[in-house]
């Protein structure tokens, strides 16, 4: 919170008045506000409606090969560093691309239809993931029921899994329009000039490009104005939990007819295909790299900075996330529901606040009154920290209320003393403080909006080399530096389902 | 001009990391592709070192205007005693930051026709911006900047921001079209591939077939001639004539190094730096009697237009408006 008010500070005190006002009548800033929504709205539309066959078919045949690996993909999409995505787009689609010739002459990757497709590819599987684990959630009794009745497909969909499903419809569309409303190093490296640019971008070209402060300043605020409200808005409708394990449990499950089981597997093997593909692009290029091309990589240096980066930012998201629910839990256990309600909206507020904006915000500031060169690093894990501490939150709230409701009575009758107390709780915490730990590791390594504020040139993050190396079209050298960060992220993915699923 | 076949970032951390400890150090600002190992950057280096019994030390700051955005950012604190690489068309922006100290050089070796009489800033080469194509898939190239905007041929760009050879782009727009730059930046919306961030970003994509034709600069065939052996790459020559860019170094009035920034700038107009720079850079020498490779005589040799330093410094903020509000439709 505090760092927050530090980054209005910072905000506010370069502006002094000097908030440039002309901002809000430039058609130019109309324009991407409007590209920004308007990309915003189709990504998540359509990721949506690409997603809902695909949960259906898991749901509906749950004897799928691979089903769990799928599932695990849809994680690794998700969390996946977006750099690595985007050079698998290139590889696939950029103008010497594998598939490139069978698109037609007219193809190009970069404006709105890389944009689309890269958001498509990231928030589908996410998508998919809510969408079948809500459809989990139907009770087998409704099942029995529907057998008894003799409902027909359509009126099982009106009757029972629409009812299920359109509540969080909506939460996964408006979660998904956020994520894609803040995106940044999508829009970067496939945006291709001022006609698809987003409000993120323009922050940061603002800043790094015209070194306009006001106007980087100005448009701070109406992004936070935008995607505070749009959260508020979905916090509002309740949370989506995608993260939790596949329960798998028995069901009265209607045998779909023949063509409907045929149609479930068609779109599941689809789905398949279609998240694979920009992956395995990647790996012909590692074939391209010779000796001297290899010899030339430095890939211990920004892989040791982005694991250090990464550990720092969730080793610290996971501790804070433990402290600031110190006093939520206690408002629980005390029945303060007023208190509790406004502490845990105080401990998510990083969450509407959009990274670039903290970003500007302390940058600012540091203009000013710091060396950056010394002190960037530590904002960089900052401010990825600060983002992370809602997602830690979110995996560790259920577990502590658990231990509150089963053993606080206990604790205060044994009147442990705070280290024993500590030394009890952890290890029953141990599983979800890793797992925690885990997702907020891998969404702080794919991190460049905050990297590409801070960042100077005596460090480099992984990330950031195959922004480099796409952004100059060496794709070869991007695909190596890519495969080896989704081999990472891909073992960490697994490690956190297998933990999910003990 | 920026050749080069590695990305700076890691070229930098090597050159950053030797250090004579006991040798007095220059630090130079410059863009990315000066310091990759096929640019001037090495070079110069070891011919200066040999005389200055100094270590230099070559920072890469992205592209031309990335330099003078990060001189702005330090302000007084910028630990470079010299900046190497913005261009003409910035040099006023660059003296309103009250930074720069005069060059204290004779200006009498430099090439009469550049009519050369700053005192801050020094010139050390120079070339007309003009769009690349590929002769072996293109028979008949466009002949003028309007016939370039109104075809349908795929272009690639550089953002005017952050990129001079952008700026160069957009210079020319206004010197050719004026109060109609307008429609002429929407038309050429419509058949660009992409805009990128900096020079190499550009030119890599299009060596790699991405686009018909590319913005760079006239001597870019020599590149291809010399280095290549590759004969397919033109410079499109266009009637309304072409945008000179002059490549400035000047010295920082911080430095605490200012004699040896000054034998530097000295040194960059040396008959041995001179002939150094038009073949690791690719752009033409600012003295006279220089000795080129055949290919140099090949080259367009464009008209000069454009406007003053004074006007650019004046009107460049409206002029980006009026770029990006265009051509975001």
């Amino acid at each position: 919170m505090l760092v927050t008010a530090w980054a209005f500070y910072g905000l506010g005190s370069l502006a002094e008045g000097r908030l440039s006002w002309t901002v809000f009548t430039d058609p130019y800033i109309h324009r991407i506000l409007g590209f920004s929504l308007k990309q915003a709205a189709l990504s998540a539309t359509i990721a949506v409606l690409l997603a809902l066959p695909v949960a259906r078919a898991l749901y509906y045949l749950p004897e799928l090969v691979g089903k769990s690996t799928f599932l695990a993909l849809c994680l690794l999409c998700f969390v996946l560093p977006t750099l690595v995505l985007i050079t698998g787009l290139v590889a696939l689609l950029g103008s010497s691309g594998w598939l490139t010739p069978y698109l037609g002459k007219s193809w190009s990757l970069y404006g709105m239809q890389g944009i689309l497709l890269a958001h498509l590819f990231l928030n589908s599987p996410f998508a998919i993931r809510a969408f079948y684990l809500q459809l989990q959630a139907l009770p087998a009794s409704s099942w029995l029921l529907a057998r008894q009745l003799k409902l027909s497909s359509w009126q099982q969909w009106t009757l029972l899994e629409w009812p299920q499903l359109r509540a969080r419809l909506l939460t996964v569309w408006v979660f998904i329009f956020v994520l894609c409303f803040n995106s940044f190093a999508v829009v970067l490296s496939l945006g291709g000039g001022p006609q698809a640019t987003t409000l993120e971008v323009a922050i940061y070209q603002a800043l790094k490009y015209d070194f306009n402060i006001p106007e980087a300043l100005s448009l701070a605020w109406l992004q936070l104005l935008i995607a505070g409200s749009l959260y508020l808005l979905m916090t509002r409708f309740g949370s989506s939990g995608w993260l939790s394990a596949d329960t798998a449990k028995l069901q009265f499950l209607p045998i779909p007819p023949r063509w409907q089981a045929r149609l479930h597997q068609l779109s599941y093997y689809l789905a398949w295909v279609v998240l694979l593909l920009p992956l395995l692009a990647l790996i012909p290029n590692l074939l391209q790299i010779n000796a001297e091309r290899f010899s030339k990589l430095t890939i211990m240096k920004p892989l040791l900075t982005t694991l250090s980066l990464g550990v720092t930012a969730a080793g610290l998201a996971v501790l804070l996330a433990l402290l600031i629910l110190s006093p939520i839990r206690k408002a629980r256990l005390e029945y303060q529901t007023r208190k509790q309600w406004l502490l845990d909206g105080l401990a998510n507020h990083h969450l509407v606040m959009p990274a670039m904006v903290l970003s500007v915000g302390l940058y600012v500031w540091c203009l000013k009154h710091l060396n950056l060169e010394t002190w960037g690093m530590a904002f960089v894990v900052l401010v990825n920290t600060l983002g992370l501490v809602p997602f830690a939150i979110q995996q560790l709230k259920p577990r502590l209320f658990q231990f509150d409701d089963q053993y606080q009575h206990l604790a205060q009758q044994l009147k442990l003393n705070t280290l024993i107390y500590w030394h009890v709780l952890l290890p029953w915490l141990a599983r979800d403080l890793q797992a925690a730990f885990l997702l907020c590791l891998l969404l702080a390594m794919g991190d460049v909006a905050i990297f590409s504020i801070f960042a100077n040139d005596s460090w480099i993050s992984l990330p950031w080399l195959i922004y480099s190396y796409a952004g100059s079209y060496r794709i070869v050298e991007a695909s190596v530096l890519s495969f080896l960060f989704l081999l990472i992220c891909a073992v960490l993915v697994f490690w956190l389902e297998k933990i999910k699923n003990q | 001009m920026k050749k080069s076949y590695f990305l700076s970032l890691l070229t930098l951390l090597s050159l950053g990391s030797v250090q004579a400890a006991d040798k007095p150090v220059l630090t130079v600002y410059t863009y990315d592709s000066f310091v990759t190992e096929w640019g001037s950057g090495p070079k110069l280096e070891a011919a200066f070192e040999k005389i200055c019994n100094c270590d230099l030390k070559l920072v890469a700051v992205e592209d031309g205007v990335s330099i003078l955005n990060r001189l702005k950012v330090e302000g007084d604190k910028a630990k470079a005693d010299v900046i190497l690489g913005i261009d003409d068309g910035l040099m006023e922006e660059a003296r309103a930051t009250k930074l720069i100290a005069e060059h204290g050089q004779t200006l009498d070796k430099l090439s009469a026709n550049l009519k050369w009489e700053d005192k801050d800033f020094l010139p050390y080469d120079y070339g007309y911006f003009a769009f690349i194509y590929d002769s072996s898939k293109i028979a008949k190239p466009v002949s003028s900047l309007k016939e370039l905007v109104e075809s349908d041929a795929k272009i690639i760009y550089q953002d005017p921001r952050t990129s001079t050879p952008g700026q160069g782009l957009m210079l020319w727009m206004k010197a050719v079209y004026g109060e109609q730059t307008t429609p002429a930046w929407q038309q050429l919306a419509k058949h660009t591939v992409t805009v990128t961030k900096g020079w190499w970003e550009a030119y890599s994509m299009f060596l790699e077939g991405g686009a018909d034709y590319v913005l760079s600069y006239n001597t870019s065939p020599a590149y291809h001639v010399i280095s290549d052996q590759k004969e397919q790459y033109k410079a499109a020559l266009f009637s309304e004539g072409h945008v000179a860019q002059v490549e400035l170094a000047a010295l920082l009035k911080a430095s605490q190094q200012p004699e040896l920034g000054k034998q530097f700038l000295s040194f960059l107009i040396s008959p041995e730096a001179q002939g150094i720079i038009p073949v690791t850079n690719w752009m033409l020498p600012v003295v006279d009697g220089v000795e080129l490779p055949p290919v140099f005589s090949q080259l367009i040799q464009p008209q000069r237009i454009g406007f003053t330093p004074t006007e650019i410094a004046e009107k460049r903020a409206d002029w980006i408006k009026e770029w990006r509000s265009a051509a975001s439709k």
